[in-house]
Parts: C-alpha cells; structure tokens; sequence
C-alpha cells in the first residue's frame, strides 16, 4: 500500500517535518538569494486577511472624477500626468495620477501593475492609493497628497542641495523601512530615485511610483534589464544581468544616501557603459577574482578600465564612520554582497536615530519660541533705542 | 516560511452561492458547460500564442473569476469570447511576453471556425481552414480591437484591479523537490510523477468546482502531487507530509476528490458536446436554454 496512507508515530512526524522544513529552506536559499527574502516578517499592523474578496465593482463606480476639484500640475511622467487635487467633500488634498489611455493598446501596463500592487501595499513608507477612477476614456488614481518629492526638496534647501545629517538619517531610516516592506511582501520597486521619493512638511518620506515595480516569486523570472533610471541602476543590471533581485533596489538607496549629502547624483552616467565607468571610477574595476562569473556577463568587456578602489570620504566630506560603513555595505559591486534592507536597518548607525530626532524637535520648539520673544520684545528694543 | 505572498484572493460563500448568469436564468450545468468551453477556448488560444502554461493558466482564472459572483459578468450579457480574448491579452500584457492585439484576434478568428473538439489535438489532426477565410480584414480589425480592450477595462473594474493571480505549478515542482522524489538525473519514475502532477494541475482549471478560486496554490499543489504519487505509486514520506506545507488533511481530501472528480468531469464534457457545438455565444446559449425548455 502507500506509504502516504501510514498512520506513524508522532515522533517521525516531527522529525520528517523538521527535515522537510530544513530542505524548503535549503532550496529556496538555492533559489531566491538573498535567503532573507523568505524569513518574511510582516507586520503586525497588517493581519493577513484570511479571505480577501475581489469582486467590488461598484466601489470604484460610485466616485467621479469631478468629486476631486483638480489644482495645479504637480508633474508629468511618460506615462501620467500628476494633478494636486481637493476632494470636494472633505476638502482633503490629494494627488491625481491621470494615466494617458492608449487607444491601440488598452490600459496600460504600468498602471494595472501599479494599481495592483499598491492595494497589498499598506505602510506609513509607501504612499497609500485611496481610490481609482475608471471611466470610459480616462483612469485616474487617487493617492494621498504629499508636499515635494526628495529631488526638489534638496533643491529648496539653498545649501546646493546637501542635506543635514539628521534628516539624512531619518530619510534613510524610512526609506529603508518602504524598501524592506516591499522586499518581505516580494515586490521589486526597480525605480528608485529622488523624484520618487516623496517628503510631506511632517518630515515623512514615502516611497511612489511602482510603475516599473513587479512581483517575484519562486523562481525568480528573468525579468527586462531596461529599469530603473540610469543614474540609480546596479552595476549588475548594467552588465546586462536578468536574474537579478531585491539587491538592486539597495542599490539605488545607496545612491540616493550619497546624493542627499552632496546634493549632486553619485554616477551620474550618459551610456550604459559611462554609467558602469563611472561606477567603477569610484568603487574598482570588477575582475574574476574580486566577482567571480563577472566575464559571463552579456555587457561584460575585458577591456574595461582598470580602476582602484577610492575612498568613499573623499567626496562625502561630512560623513561619520558609521554612515560610511552601511553606505558602502549598499554599494556593493557584486549583489549577493550587499546588505538587505531588513539587516539595514538594524546598522548601529540607526541606534541614535530617536534620539536625535528628539533633540531635533526641541531645537525646532526653541527657535519658535526664540522667534516668538524676538517678535514681542520688538517694540521694546526700537523703544530703547 | 511564510507563504502569504504565495497567495490568492478567495471568492466568498456569496459569490460561490450565486452567480449573474444563473439571474440571466441560466440552469447552473448550462452554465458550468459553458465555462468549460470557454476555459477551452482559453488554453487553445494560449497554445496557438505559444504563451508558457503559467501565463495560460493565470488567463484561465481571471476568466472565471470574471463570471463569478452575482456582481460578476454574465454569459448571457459578455461573451466568452471577449472575455477570452481580453482575459489573455490583460495577462500577457502584465507578464513579460506582452502579445500584440493583432495577434490575439488573429488567433481567436481562427479558433472561431475550428469545431471545439479538434482543438485540443496535435496540429496535424486539425483540419486546417482555407487561412482566407480567418484573415481580419482592416475594418473588421479596428472594431475588434475596440472591443477588446473595452472588455479588458471591463474586466480590470469588474475584478478591482485585482489581477494577482499565483499558480501553482512552480510550487508543486518545489515541493516535489523538498519531499526528495525528483532525483537528479532524472528517473522515468520521477518524470511521469512531475508529469502528472502538472496534469491534474491543469486539468483542475476546468473544475466546475472552482478549486482555482476557492482554495490557495499551496493546497492545490499538494492535492496534486498526493493524487498524481498515489497513480505513479510513489512512496511519499509516511508521515503526514502536507502538513509541512500548511495543509490539513481536511482540505487535502477535499482536493483530491475535486481534481480527480474534475478528470471525469473534462471527459464528460468533451463526450457532451461531440456533436453540437458547445454553445458560446449569447445566441448560442439563448437557443441551448429554449431547447432545454422544449425538452423539459
């Protein structure tokens, strides 16, 4: 008879399962690296519903487009147009992503991905879809309102686009926090950069635009090496990798912490192969030995140029040694090597992050109130003169 | 490990109980024939497209899913047809070997003339039609291209956007690979059990049960492989294995009898409608449920 059928003692089952166990996780190692990926912690704020329904057609019907009053133009993208929007009831402000219908192909892509993907995606880091409009000629997705995204929020700081330690940390701090929730629900965002990034005036970043972001599964699909803009892209999809993983969204972090210090791109490339030149300018000129299989690359060159390793503080002058180790744990050539977002955020550079942010608020308080005195004392310095 | 990213939304008891084709007044074995033509209809054009089954199979359920429900579509209101076509194109579109219209309407114009029972079969079985007779003229073109991508917005409102659809067929190969019984090299004994495993998998598409919307990919991967190992005669670990993989025994017995009964049922199916055409549009089936009438 069949084995299956045997009722066995219950000591063999614990110890087949426990084996059983073992060997998923051996193959899903073998599988998906980083392993990390599947030591899935979700989190607690999110029960898993235990039977999600997908059949809500009249929801998305009952709004109209002209329950949003549309304000001015916040952006244009290749694929939608971003409108600052008030809901005419409550007087909430929103951003209105009115996506550009093909007539020849349909809906597009990127927004039913988008939109798909951002009603699983719920976190304080990620902007939240409140609701999506869909009539005969037009597809609008309401999101909520944030006030900058990082790129111009660096540029209204009048200091060349540097920014101060503090926030530094505290954008890297929640950026790591939307990144390493996309990776535990298997997401890829594959865009990340600055104009992406998006900062309200309560000091909160959030992740936008999953356009180009997909799910992964096991296996890991060979996906399309045409994403994430030039600047932010890893040296392993630049070398025409199509296996790659939740590393390179680590990646373009890295780049963007680099950036929020200098307040210039890290790599800012024209070519695929000025990209990679300038990345290995900085970091070293890969070889066999230092990344083993590289020459196995479709974009690999023997005749790249053979650079040496440079010191990450000769252009980030301001950095502390902290920093400087999780930066150069993101920029790792070779993605197998770099950090994933949840051990990221466990850096012991993180460690006096509310402490700081404390102290921040304080400073904040103070000059208010230094502000308020100067404001009344006013009067009584013209009187004394 | 944890597998709620391995999941799919679940139809509820609701829209299980009833659906807008039974309120059109569809009898519910009329309506379960015409799911399974047009699952058919589905995979055929999946073939004649050359899409990998995952893409296949994720069309098959957005398809059903679509005419599921009381607030779903209806056979009697959108046809098989569209919904088919637009099912396939949506999915192909989101996965990374995006397919034109033209070749979408193209295969479906050509499925249009060929009898539902040939297919199924090897190409050089098939009778092939005269290619003039299928060819889309411009105008005829433009118009199905209109409707196409109607249904598919159609479709994209009716499900929420909701287009995740995880199918089990990677998992059930992983599993295979964790319980040990797929040697490397490969014996003729662990390739007839993948073999048959991916069979009942495919074969649980057509399941007038739904087993696809009702119970996750997990639980449908192991009710596979316990099925298929039980035909091969493959020794399974002897304990109680599929709880590793977060199915109870309950639901697996439910499994096993819904895919094996979903075999009897596919054959059934085919046998039933050797002569006639399944019915698959809505004059076909409004002339099916008169005759249904006139019989009764």
């Amino acid at each position: 008879m069949d084995a299956v059928d045997d009722p066995s003692n219950p000591k063999t089952a614990a110890r087949t399962k426990r084996f059983l166990s073992r060997r998923i996780n051996d193959i899903a190692d073998s599988l998906i690296s980083p392993s990390d990926v599947l030591q899935i912690e979700r989190q607690t704020s999110q029960p898993k519903p235990a039977r999600a329904t997908y059949h809500t057609p009249h929801v998305m019907d009952k709004r109209h487009p002209s329950s949003f009053q549309q304000l001015e133009k916040l952006g244009e993208g290749t694929y939608a147009t971003v409108f600052k929007g008030r809901n005419r009831q409550t007087g909430e402000l929103v951003a209105l992503k009115e996506i550009h219908l093909d007539s020849e192909e349909g809906t597009p892509s990127t927004a039913i991905r988008e939109i798909s993907l951002m009603k699983e995606l719920k976190h304080e880091n990620i902007v939240s879809l409140h609701d999506v409009i869909h009539t005969e000629n037009k597809l609008m997705l309401v999101f909520e309102y944030m006030d900058k995204d990082l790129k111009k929020f660096m540029d209204s700081r009048g200091t060349g686009g540097a920014l101060d330690f503090i926030t530094i940390k505290s954008f890297m701090h929640q950026l790591l926090q939307g990144i390493a929730f996309c990776h535990n629900n298997r997401v890829l965002h594959r865009d990340l950069k600055p104009q992406n990034l998006l900062i309200n005036n309560k000091g909160q970043l959030k992740l936008a635009d999953f356009g180009l972001a997909r799910a992964f599964g096991i296996p890991v699909n060979t996906f399309s090496n045409e994403v994430v803009t030039l600047w932010y892209r890893a040296p392993d999809v630049l070398l025409g990798s199509r296996t790659y993983n939740t590393s390179i969204d680590i990646w373009s972090a890295g780049c963007i912490m680099a950036e929020m210090y200098t307040g210039r791109p890290l790599f800012p490339g024209t070519t695929n192969e000025d990209q990679l030149q300038k990345i290995f300018r900085l970091m070293g000129t890969p070889s066999e030995r230092s990344w083993p299989g590289i020459s196995q690359f479709p974009e690999y060159k023997p005749n790249f140029h053979v650079y040496a390793t440079q010191d990450l503080r000769l252009i980030l002058h301001q950095i502390d040694q902290y920093g400087l180790d999780l930066l150069g744990k993101m920029l790792q050539l070779r993605p197998e090597m770099r950090v994933s977002a949840n051990e990221a955020l466990t850096h012991v550079w993180f460690r006096d992050l509310a402490q700081l942010r404390m102290q921040q608020q304080i400073q904040n308080q103070q000059q208010v109130q230094m502000q308020q005195q100067m404001m009344a004392g006013g009067y009584g310095v013209s009187a004394y003169q | 490990m944890d597998l709620t990213s391995l999941s799919n939304p679940l139809v509820t008891l609701d829209q299980l109980s009833s659906s807008s084709s039974q309120l059109d007044g569809l009898s519910t074995e009329l309506e379960n024939s015409i799911r399974f033509g047009g699952v058919q209809l589905t995979e055929a054009a999946g073939v004649l497209l050359r899409l990998p089954q995952e893409v296949i199979a994720q069309a098959v359920v957005i398809f059903t899913r679509f005419y599921t429900g009381p607030e779903g579509g209806s056979f009697l209101i959108n046809p098989v047809k569209d919904v088919s076509a637009a099912s396939l194109y949506m999915i192909a579109k989101i996965s990374a070997i995006p397919q034109t219209p033209r070749s979408v309407l193209n295969v479906y114009a050509y499925l249009s003339l060929t009898a539902p029972k040939s297919r199924m079969d090897a190409p050089s079985d098939r009778q092939r039609p005269d290619p003039e007779s299928h060819y889309l003229t411009t105008g005829a073109y433009l118009a199905a291209r209109t409707t196409l991508l109607q249904t598919e917005a159609m479709i994209l409102r009716a499900l929420s956007f909701i287009t995740k659809v995880v199918v089990p067929h990677h998992l059930a190969l992983t599993f295979l690979q964790t319980l040990g019984v797929l040697p490397s090299p490969p014996t003729s004994k662990s390739r007839a059990l993948a073999g048959r495993t991916i069979s009942h998998l495919n074969t649980g598409l057509f399941s007038p049960q739904l087993l696809y919307l009702t119970h996750q990919p997990t639980a449908l991967a192991v009710a596979a492989i316990y099925v298929a190992a039980k035909e091969i005669g493959v020794n399974l670990p002897c304990s109680e294995w599929w709880e590793v993989f977060d199915v109870d025994r309950e639901e697996l017995g439910f499994l096993v009898v819904g895919l094996g009964s979903s075999r009897l049922w596919a054959e059934q199916e085919s046998r039933k409608w050797v002569e006639g055409k399944c019915p698959l549009t809505v004059e076909e089936i409004m002339l099916e449920m008169e005759r249904g009438r006139e019989v009764q």
